[in-house]
Formats: C-alpha cells, sequence, structure tokens
C-alpha cells in the first residue's frame, strides 16, 4: 500500500506529434475551453477527412412535420430527406461514427439575398471532441450516441446500422446493395449552390441572454474551386426502399426526432466515399433573445426532479472512453 | 416484403415527465441548440443534486504548478492557508436532472480583483471528465472545462462494506488516472476552501465566432451561497457528515500519466498525496456571474492555419466500439 507514481513525460511534443502545449501558447492559439487542455484544438481548423464511408437513406416524411420542427427564418423547400451514417476513418478530430438529418432548405438574410442549403435538426457522434468542435463554434447539433454503421460480407453487399442512446434504439435498418437506381434523390446532391446550414444558440453563463444564429457553409472553398465534398464516384453502391430489409425508427425520452419526423417513404440507400474540408462558417442570420426578471422564474427556479422520466434510469455501463 | 416500421412516439405528449421541445415553446426558453431536440434543455437549470458521493485526493502542488494551471490575467493563485492543497476528486451523482453519471476535476484555490477592489476568493477548475455528454454540455455552457471520458469508481468489501476504494479514469484508450486503497479514517486536512461560504467557484468559458475571427474568455463565478429565491441557507453544496471516510496517504496506490490527447498528467506536477476525502452531498448549482472578459481576435488567414494531419498522434488511433 502507498505506491504512487507520476509519468510526466510528454515525448510527443518533440517529435512534433502533437501541438505545443496550450499553457505555452499566444492566447489566440486557443479556440475552445478547458484553456489547459481544449476539448478540441486550433490544429483541426481547417478541418480534413480522408476516405470516410458516407451511407445515406433517402426517405420521405410529412413537410409539414418537417417544418414544425425547423425555427425561423429556415424555410423547407422538399420533403425528401437525407438520412445518413458516416465512419469517418482518417480526420484530425481522431476516427469516429457520425449519423445526421439533413433538410433542403433555404433562408432569406432579410436583404433578399436567398442562401440554399442542406441543413441539420439532428445529429448523433461517437466521440466528444468532433461533438463540440462541431457544436461550439458551428452550431452543428450533436449528441453523442452509441453508432454501428458497416458493409460487409462478399464485395460488401451488405449493409447495417443501429444507433443507441440511454437505453433506447433510436434507428437501426440493414439490407442488400442491389445497385439499382433510387427514384429520388435530396435537392442538394451535387449542387453548388447548396451549401449547409446550422442554427447555433449561443446562452450567456448568467443565462440573460441567448444569441441565435444560421451558420452557413458555401459548397465551395472559394468560386470556382469545386464542391469541397468530393466524392469517389467508383466507390457509390445503392439500394432501394424494398431492399432495405429492416427499418425501425422510435421516439424515445431523451431524443424527440422518431417521434417528429417518422418516415413516409424510404427511398433507398446510397453510400460512397469521399472527402471533405470543413472551414469556418459565415453568420448570415442572427438574433438576440434578451431574459428579463419576468422570464427567470420558471428558467432559473425550475421545480428539481420535476421531469422525472429525464433523470431517473440505470447509471450505463460505458462512456466514451 | 421488407419490414419497415416507424415508432411516432412524442413522449413529451404521453406524459408530463418530459419537458416539450423548443420549437413549441416560448422563444425565451430556448437554451442551446438545435429547438427541435436539445442535448439538454431548461429542466437542468438549476441543477439539483441529491446523495451524490465526493471522494477528493488531496494533494500538494507547488506554486510554479499551480501558477502556470491559473490563467493569468484575470486570476492569480490563492497565497493564503494552505495555498498548495489541491484537490483531485471523483463524483458518482446518482440523482440529478441530466441523468446519473460520473466526474472527475481538479480544484485549485484561486482569487480574482475586479478593478473596483473587490475580491473574489474560489476554487477554480482546469480540468473535468465525466461519463454524460448531456452534464458536459450543459457545464461548458457555464464554463466548466468539461470533457467526455471513461471513469469507473468503486468502494466495497471490509467490515463496513465501503472500506476498499478503487479510481480509474481513461480516453481514447490511455490510462489518465488510477488509485486503489482502503480507508484507515485517519485524519486528511482539506483544502482551504472547505465549507467556507464565502469561496465559490471559477470557471474560464471560451466562445469562439463561428468564422473563428475571435474569441472571448469569460471568467465566471458561482457563489457558494444561493440567492434568497431559493430559500436555501448556507452552502449550496451540503455535505452529510455521517457518511464521511478518509484514507491516509499511506493507504493510497497511486498512478497518473499525461497522454497524447490529455496533458493533465503532463501539467499537474504532484509533491505529495496527502490523503483521500470521501462524503456524500447534495447540492444546487445555479447560473453564474460573469465577473471578467476578454476577446482575441485572430487574422484572416488562420482560418488554413492548421497542416492537415501534421500532428499524427491527434489522428491515429483505432474506432472505439463503445459510444
Amino acid at each position: 500500500m502507498g505506491l504512487q507514481a507520476n509519468e510526466y513525460s510528454y515525448p510527443w511534443l518533440e517529435e512534433g506529434e502533437v501541438p505545443p502545449l496550450p499553457l505555452d501558447r499566444d492566447r489566440i492559439h486557443i479556440i475552445s475551453q478547458g484553456v489547459a487542455d481544449p476539448v478540441f484544438d486550433y490544429d483541426i481548423v481547417p478541418l480534413t477527412y480522408t476516405e470516410s464511408r458516407w451511407m445515406a437513406f433517402v426517405i420521405r416524411a410529412d413537410i409539414n412535420n418537417m417544418k414544425g420542427v425547423t425555427p425561423e427564418p429556415i424555410e423547407i423547400t422538399d420533403d425528401v430527406i437525407e438520412f445518413w451514417y458516416v465512419i469517418h476513418r482518417n480526420t484530425m478530430l481522431g476516427p469516429y461514427m457520425e449519423f445526421g438529418v439533413t433538410f433542403s432548405a433555404q433562408v432569406d438574410d432579410g436583404s433578399g439575398k436567398i442562401y440554399r442549403a442542406g441543413y441539420y435538426p439532428y445529429m448523433y457522434l461517437s466521440n466528444d471532441s468532433p461533438i463540440f468542435a462541431g457544436k461550439e463554434p458551428f452550431g452543428f447539433p450533436k449528441k453523442a450516441a452509441y453508432i454501428a454503421a458497416f458493409e460487409h460480407g462478399t464485395n460488401n453487399n451488405y449493409f447495417n446500422m443501429l444507433m443507441e442512446r440511454r437505453g433506447y434504439i433510436l434507428h437501426t435498418a440493414n439490407g442488400r446493395y442491389s445497385d439499382k437506381p433510387l427514384s429520388t434523390r435530396p435537392k442538394f446532391y451535387g449542387n453548388t449552390e447548396y451549401g449547409r446550414m446550422n442554427y447555433r444558440i449561443t446562452t450567456h453563463p448568467d443565462v440573460t441572454r441567448s444569441t441565435h444564429e444560421v451558420t452557413y457553409l458555401p459548397s465551395e472553398l472559394a468560386p470556382g474551386q469545386g464542391h469541397r465534398f468530393q466524392l469517389n464516384p467508383e466507390s457509390i453502391r445503392t439500394a432501394t426502399g424494398d431492399d432495405v430489409r429492416s427499418w425501425y425508427m422510435s421516439g424515445t425520452p431523451f431524443d424527440f426526432m422518431g417521434g417528429q419526423i417518422p418516415a413516409t417513404e424510404i427511398v433507398g440507400l446510397i453510400s460512397f466515399t469521399f472527402n471533405l474540408i470543413i472551414p469556418g462558417a459565415e453568420t448570415i442570420w442572427t438574433r438576440v433573445v434578451e431574459r428579463g426578471p419576468d422570464d427567470f422564474g420558471p428558467l432559473l427556479y425550475a421545480t428539481p426532479f420535476k421531469y422525472t422520466m429525464r433523470h431517473r434510469f440505470l447509471l450505463p455501463q460505458y462512456s466514451q472512453g | 416484403m421488407p419490414s419497415h416500421l416507424n415508432v411516432p412516439t412524442k413522449y413529451w405528449e404521453l406524459t408530463k415527465e418530459v419537458p416539450p421541445p423548443p420549437i413549441e415553446r416560448d422563444i425565451n426558453t430556448w437554451i442551446i441548440a438545435n429547438p427541435s431536440d436539445p442535448l439538454w434543455d431548461i429542466d437542468v437549470i438549476p441543477l439539483t443534486y441529491t446523495d451524490s458521493r465526493w471522494s477528493a485526493f488531496v494533494l500538494k502542488v507547488d506554486e510554479p504548478t499551480r501558477q502556470r494551471l491559473v490563467p493569468n490575467p484575470p486570476l492569480t493563485v490563492w497565497d493564503g492557508e494552505d495555498a498548495d492543497l489541491v484537490e483531485y476528486w471523483y463524483v458518482e451523482h446518482v440523482n440529478t436532472m441530466l441523468g446519473p453519471y460520473l466526474e472527475f476535476g481538479v480544484t485549485v484555490s484561486a482569487t480574482y480583483k475586479d478593478p473596483k477592489g473587490n475580491v473574489y476568493n474560489a476554487g477554480y477548475y482546469p480540468y473535468m471528465y465525466l461519463t454524460g455528454d448531456a452534464p458536459v454540455d450543459a457545464g461548458r455552457v457555464l464554463g466548466f472545462p468539461k470533457k467526455m471520458s471513461y471513469i469507473r469508481i468503486t468502494t466495497h468489501g471490509g467490515e463496513k462494506g465501503t472500506d476498499f476504494f478503487g479510481f480509474a479514469m481513461s480516453r481514447n484508450g490511455y490510462l489518465l488516472h488510477s488509485a486503489t486503497g482502503q480507508f484507515d479514517d485517519k485524519p486528511v486536512k482539506p483544502p482551504y476552501f472547505y465549507g467556507k461560504t464565502d469561496w465559490g467557484k471559477f470557471n474560464m468559458k471560451v466562445v469562439t465566432r463561428p468564422d473563428l475571427s475571435s474569441s472571448e474568455w469569460q471568467l465566471t463565478h458561482i457563489a457558494s451561497e444561493l440567492p434568497e429565491a431559493f430559500n436555501i441557507k448556507g452552502h449550496r453544496f451540503q455535505i452529510k457528515p455521517e457518511h464521511t471516510r478518509t484514507a491516509s496517504s499511506d493507504a493510497i496506490n497511486w498512478f497518473q500519466q499525461a497522454t497524447p490527447f490529455d496533458n493533465m498528467g503532463a501539467e499537474v506536477k504532484i509533491q505529495e498525496i496527502t490523503g483521500l476525502i470521501s462524503f456524500v452531498f447534495d447540492l444546487v448549482i445555479p447560473v453564474p456571474s460573469v465577473l471578467w472578459t476578454e476577446t482575441y481576435e485572430r487574422p484572416a488567414s488562420y482560418r488554413g492555419y492548421a497542416t492537415p494531419y501534421k500532428y499524427g498522434l491527434r489522428q491515429q488511433f483505432p474506432i472505439s466500439q463503445g459510444s
């Protein structure tokens, strides 16, 4: 008893395998907290992905349901949804699994300029650094979940996806690729007029105000440079709705997606390998919501444990580690 | 024919035990994105904990190390009694409005003097790790430096059934810290701020613009005593002393290391592990005040600063099979 050791060495610094320690840097080189050891760091700007595998179900939902979960000023322009899983193998945030939902949308910035983009109402990832790198500066609506997504069998003909959070299955689907064409696909596919949009809310620590912003990532890094999402056409596989052997999606007490946008049609699946760069985002719309004393009653002095389904559940036997 | 099933259950329509999504409420109640389904919501403010268990290793850490960890400006290290005592704490949160989770943090005594001469003393957190995404994000909005990690806390065995302990924390497959041992209930001197209602908690929040053109640093402060509306007197951290256990240094086995992803083991240089104090408590976390801000601007060229894949150890590791 009483055996104690601390290994203080940090050999990777001398070999240039990790960036300088944050406490040795100028403060402009800190982009997130903790300032001693950020959850994501400056070596990810801009974020570069290589050989990621995208597996996107194309589904339809009731467009009124889609509008019902979309805040102003974002307008929904189509009922075809991209419902996608990704395996990110090579990124500066480490490999991770990802899931997201993309609506075709547009925003009038108030001056009459129309921004067209895919808008993300829901996203889930398997690791903390990419969650907060997406969420904090850019507004991606990321949560953590258990995600499995893979292709296997002869010629990788079979696919399977599963996503769970807090013991509830949010979604699962599996089937076999037939490589038949899909009857439709999202408006934004391959269209450089469509960027990506997020709705960011930054709340001041004392909760007296929240800044709402629509952030926008154009498709092209610079005009004429082509799409920053570079698809490898030889890697494309497809499956129709009938090839999707099973599909299950459900709302849960912690995650509302399945309750809010149940699929009315599973059109099919499009999978491909791609490279991607995510630069800093533009802010195309801002609204500041101020809170006064009258608002603080229900906000700051909530009844503890009122929403009991939000806290009474088993301690998970695993974590992000 | 394939089986395609959608179960469009809206739990907030089935039961009052789940709040409706922000998009169906007044915009004044939207705290974080996304308004269709936020990671956490208004039901956690203020955050209430019941019967959590705090297990704090008390360490002696020299002044140069503490000065490096405490961001100056605006903070300075506390230079009063027992200034060298730093807390390495693990917590089991059993009942909270963010769901049960495990937590780890480091607390260093620090001081802030505002331009009017008002002096604030508080514990400052340079490092924190948790097992759940919602409490990580809810804390980060208030300024806590939280990351996610794998944490284990075990107390078991012996005459009292809680005589032996094991703590472990890892992230991205690397062990950050582990300690094992046996409670011997010998006296352990706590850090100076224990039980003092004039000592709060400090955090340094960083808010970066979407285009990365600037970052604002915000020093946040949570006072020890709650506003009158809470109707709770004394410290908002209420210890239940009958559950307190202690272990002296000789009863503790300890290992810590830095990893390519987490530098705590390199930055926190420990002179002595003086003991372990473990107790059960209730806690309320209200919203903090912001005592100091400073904005750091970046040139337009910053957007292209990184050389992709320059830092190989930051991205080359196997995909975790858990979540």
